[in-house]
């Protein structure tokens, strides 16, 4: 874009690494890195830091996942492992996050299934993998414990921390080496508040991911829009507590009204747009990964970061 | 009565003596920690005879080290002890204990070594341990006696047997290493590190029955090295040991390491949150009243030694609450005494006024003012449910040890409702009082080099910063410079920080260059700079806390202030309310200062633009509760005369007005040189 910054910025993102390869003892293709950024992001004919990254998110239950992403999939999306291969090797995203929606069953108890379920899909991608855990506080510890372990020296990005629920997240990623992504409900000092208290457990804060919460587009991602830019410019005023990348995760768009109601050839259409347009801007305010969970949404998003990125105008976009 | 010092001596020449003796290869399975210990602390990786020969000389003969090598060499010897023993601990174990101790599901490691006197002093303490959420080594005798007593040990019950001998207590220490180097990120070698971490960060307690040899105690000995307090249950006599009774044990170790079972439920008939903190009890609504002018009260929070506080206790002297008739006043003394390692005397005024929180926190109890003005009310729906005055202690005691949980070890609570005693305890309460009150009295702002910030507010003004010093108290007035200096010292990461004054760039307007380095660092680069004194140029930023608006009116070359309690309009033409929307937020906003009460009672009062002798206007409340201390300030600086010419509503509603009023009293501030 050959802009130039106008701020004196005096702070730098740090680097978050996920995945191993296997000289580092895991079983990775490739590790990415995020973060590094000395100014906001696409400034400069050499933007600073890492280019944002997409990744595709799929659920070890299909049951509990929006339709308007499974839909698309199809069969796959009954066994997991092959689910994230097929997207691995269709729709190539940087990463494949996981999320273990059968812990969200009442009375789900059975933690070693999750272990299975993490190494097959370990074995079924190379591609660096984040996982979310349960939402249920009272099986955090039986649940995040199985997952470290099943991914232990993958250097996975665990989720997700929350100011009354982090220190299972924690432990997991202490124990067993991995980062912690770190949510907080749109709000700075929140957010802030629980990177100290990661920190305070022992976990180094170049293994912490922020996630603002994203709302989806038109149900309140400017609030997540704008926090994520307060976020950024504190970390580049110098604050180090706020110094980490940020994850993004347009997680209600493919429920949104107007995407469950869409019909016929508008319903994929819909579902991409509403994902493209709030996680392309959420780029712009600095997240380092953005999530989607319809196939289609990928190709766009990378090619719309790419061309941000290298300032080239491409026609359509 | 056998001496830890002689009989540690003997063992460390007896344990060198056998590490000379051994010979050969061994080593521990299933770790990639060689011999934990003595690889945290010295580097080595031991495989050998040799290699532990090396290792120990380089450790300087350290027992713990030798304790080590002698235990692997003779696992590879004889084999690993038989189940229920477990010997050394794999890694992949350790990784889940340490899970278990970063996520909180357990608080802590206890070592019990030797031969306890009786099986049930053995099962009674173990019980203790498990209800205390503790993850409990065995070492010894103690086991049998355990197992013959019907407790079952393994660990799923939390009770690890290491070994039948109380050397096999070297296996605590490694796992200690380990979980040092595992999550502590302390490197093979660095025995500095480990120390410290060992220290500060390992919730590590060790229990000592009888039955240890010479060489057992110099091992155990050396545990006092890394901080581990050593708990004496029996007749061992050492400088670092503590004597204790079996039953005493759990609960002093716990303390000394500071580990904490955490309150969650307070058992009491009301319910108790910060959501009731603004409810009020209105007199037709009170069952019964203390203090408020009505009957002598008062409340005092005092430091005790940790011997003379039993925690939790609640005692009440005099009447309870079903002999006090309803509608009534009564008398009540609150006397409220901690214990806490970290607890000093200075931090008893800050604790102490915590107590006005938690007493409202209660459904049915509320609670104003401080020391011997205090006024408490019980509601008469909390009486019918059960609520009486012995649960305010139950509360009280409650909600201390849970908010200051670090700080805190032990509370009691002494409620007196015996008007004599009542009486006599308030007159030794004035004179402590008085002490606290000579400390910060007469402190000036140039007596000090370091100012606090107060950045309490940034979660709903994200760039204020409250600088506040010994003459200009946080603008909300509840935090003056002694108590931001103590809430840096309880909590030194949090939101009072010290403020190096730096090179003075403008005495009169308040303007360091220390204090603009902060707050434009801690206002996100927002302000650059900060006047502490003035009202226009460069003043302080608002939050929406301040107890008061200080405020310039140019049509009368003057200052107002208005406090947050007045609700009518005021001669700028707007009310507290409108001129609080103006201000706040975290802006820098020349001609307006949101300030505290008793600023306006310091001799730094806006003294850049000419201090007290420019205040024009004040609502009649607010004179009303200033003016004895105001006018002993007024009388000192030889201007007693202007208390009479201050406007306040009653005299001066209207700007025109105020202007008129001012002329007919020949306020000073005709005579000043115009503000703009």
């Amino acid at each position: 874009m050959g802009l130039s910054t106008l701020s004196e910025w005096t702070g730098r993102i740090g680097e978050l690494v996920i995945g191993a390869s296997h000289a580092e003892g895991g079983t990775r293709s490739h590790v990415v890195r995020i973060g590094g950024e000395r100014d906001l992001p696409y400034i400069g004919t050499h933007p600073s830091g890492h280019k944002p990254l997409v990744a595709y998110e799929l659920a070890d239950d299909p049951s509990l996942w929006p339709a308007a992403a499974t839909r698309y999939i199809g069969d796959w999306v009954h066994d997991t492992a092959d689910w994230a291969a097929y997207a691995e090797k269709e729709y190539t995203p940087d990463l494949i996050r996981l999320h273990l929606t059968s812990t969200r069953h009442r009375g789900f108890s059975d933690t070693s299934r999750i272990g299975t379920t993490i190494e097959s899909v370990l074995q079924a991608t190379r591609l660096p993998l984040i996982v979310e855990g349960s939402d249920d506080p009272a099986m955090d510890s039986a649940v995040y414990q199985k997952i470290g372990e099943a991914a232990e020296g993958e250097r996975i990005l665990l989720g997700t921390a929350e100011a009354g629920r982090y220190r299972s997240v924690a432990a997991a990623a202490m124990a067993y080496g991995h980062s912690v992504i770190a949510q907080s409900p749109i709000d700075i000092n929140l957010a802030k508040q629980l990177n100290i208290l990661l920190r305070e457990t022992g976990l180094p804060s170049d293994r912490i991911a922020i996630d603002p919460y994203t709302g989806a587009l038109g149900y309140g991602f400017e609030y997540s829009y704008s926090v994520m830019e307060r976020i950024r410019y504190s970390a580049l005023k110098g604050d180090t507590d706020l110094a980490m990348p940020m994850i993004s995760s347009a997680t209600d768009s493919l429920t949104v009204k107007e995407v469950r109601e869409a019909q016929g050839s508008e319903a994929e259409k819909t579902a991409v747009a509403w994902e493209l347009y709030s996680m392309l801007p959420a780029t712009i305010a600095g997240a380092s990964i953005v999530c989607v969970r319809h196939p289609l949404s990928i190709a766009g998003l990378k090619s719309a970061i790419d061309s941000l990125w290298n300032g080239e105008n491409v026609e359509g976009v | 009565m056998i001496s830890v010092e002689k009989a540690a001596h003997a063992g460390k020449e007896s344990l060198k003596s056998r590490m000379a003796a051994i010979g050969g290869s061994f080593s521990y399975e299933e770790t990639a920690y060689h011999l934990p210990v003595t690889f945290a602390l010295t580097g080595n990786a031991v495989n050998s005879a040799e290699e532990a020969q090396k290792a120990y000389n380089a450790s300087a003969e350290n027992p713990l080290v030798a304790g080590e090598c002698l235990q692997a060499f003779q696992a590879a010897r004889n084999g690993k002890e038989s189940p229920p023993y477990t010997g050394f601990i794999p890694d992949a174990v350790l990784r889940t204990l340490g899970y278990s101790l970063v996520d909180g599901s357990i608080l802590g490691l206890v070592l019990v070594a030797g031969s306890p006197p009786a099986p049930d002093t053995a099962a009674g303490l173990c019980r203790e341990l498990q209800e205390k959420y503790m993850l409990t080594f065995l070492s010894g005798d103690i086991i049998q006696s355990l197992t013959s007593s019907g407790v079952k040990v393994g660990a799923e019950y939390r009770l690890v047997p290491l070994g039948s001998r109380p050397s096999s207590a070297i296996h605590f220490i490694d796992i200690i290493a380990r979980v040092a180097m595992m999550f502590g990120g302390v490197t093979p070698g660095d025995a500095g590190r480990l120390l410290a971490y060992a220290k500060e960060r390992a919730k590590a307690i060790v229990i000592v029955f009888p039955g240890l040899n010479d060489e057992e105690i110099a091992l155990i000995d050396a545990f006092c090295l890394l901080g581990i307090p050593v708990i004496a249950a029996g007749d061992y006599d050492g400088d670092q040991w503590i004597r204790v009774q079996p039953a005493d044990a759990v609960r002093t170790g716990m303390e000394l390491k500071g580990i904490k079972v955490s309150v969650t439920a307070i058992p009491i008939p009301m319910a108790c949150s910060p959501a009731f903190e603004g409810k009020s009890i209105r007199k037709e609504e009170m069952q019964v009243e203390f203090g408020g002018g009505r009957s002598p009260a008062f409340e005092l929070l005092r430091v005790r030694p940790a011997g003379e506080v039993e925690d939790g206790k609640v005692t009440v002297i005099g009447p309870e609450i079903d002999a006090i008739p309803q509608g009534s006043a009564a008398p009540l003394g609150i006397i409220i005494e901690v214990a806490g390692k970290q607890m000093k005397k200075e931090y008893e005024p800050v604790l102490e006024r915590r107590i006005h929180n938690f007493v409202n926190y209660g459904e049915g109890s509320w609670h104003v003012a401080q020391r011997d003005l205090i006024w408490v009310r019980l509601s008469q729906e909390a009486v019918a449910k059960g609520v009486r005055i012995r649960d305010l202690g139950t509360l009280l005691a409650a909600k201390f040890r849970m908010d200051f949980p670090d700080l805190l070890d032990a509370v009691q609570v002494t409620l007196i409702t015996d008007e004599k005693t009542a009486l006599a305890e308030r007159t030794k309460a004035g004179k402590i009082y008085q002490e606290r009150d000579d400390r910060i009295l007469g402190m000036r702002d140039t007596d000090v080099d370091t100012f606090y910030s107060c950045t309490l507010c940034q979660t709903f003004a994200p760039n204020h910063v409250c600088i506040i010093t010994p003459e200009r108290p946080a603008l909300c007035g509840a935090i003056s410079w002694l108590d931001g200096k103590i809430a840096f010292e309880i909590a030194p990461a949090g939101a009072n920080q010290p403020v190096e004054k730096g090179k003075i760039i403008d005495m009169d307007r308040g303007e360091f260059e220390g204090v603009n380095r902060f707050v434009k660092k801690a206002s996100h680069g927002e302000v650059d700079r900060c006047s502490l004194y003035s009202i226009m140029e460069y003043p302080m930023t608002c939050c929406g806390c301040f107890e008061c608006i200080a405020l310039t009116l140019p049509e009368v070359n003057g200052f107002m202030v208005v406090n947050r309690e007045y609700k009518g309009l005021t001669p700028s033409g707007m009310s507290f309310s409108t001129l609080a929307g103006t201000i706040g937020g975290g802006a820098q906003t020349p001609g307006f200062a949101g300030i505290s009460k008793s600023y306006i009672l310091s001799d730094r009062f806006l003294q850049a633009e000419g201090g007290i002798e420019r205040l024009v206007w004040m609502p009649a409340i607010l004179m009303q509760e200033l003016k004895g201390r105001l006018v002993e300030n007024l009388r000192k600086k030889g201007v007693e005369s202007l208390i009479d010419k201050i406007a306040d509503e009653t005299k001066a509603g209207t700007i025109e007005e105020l202007a008129s009023f001012l002329v007919s009293v020949d306020h000073p501030v005709l005579a000043m040189k115009p503000l703009f």
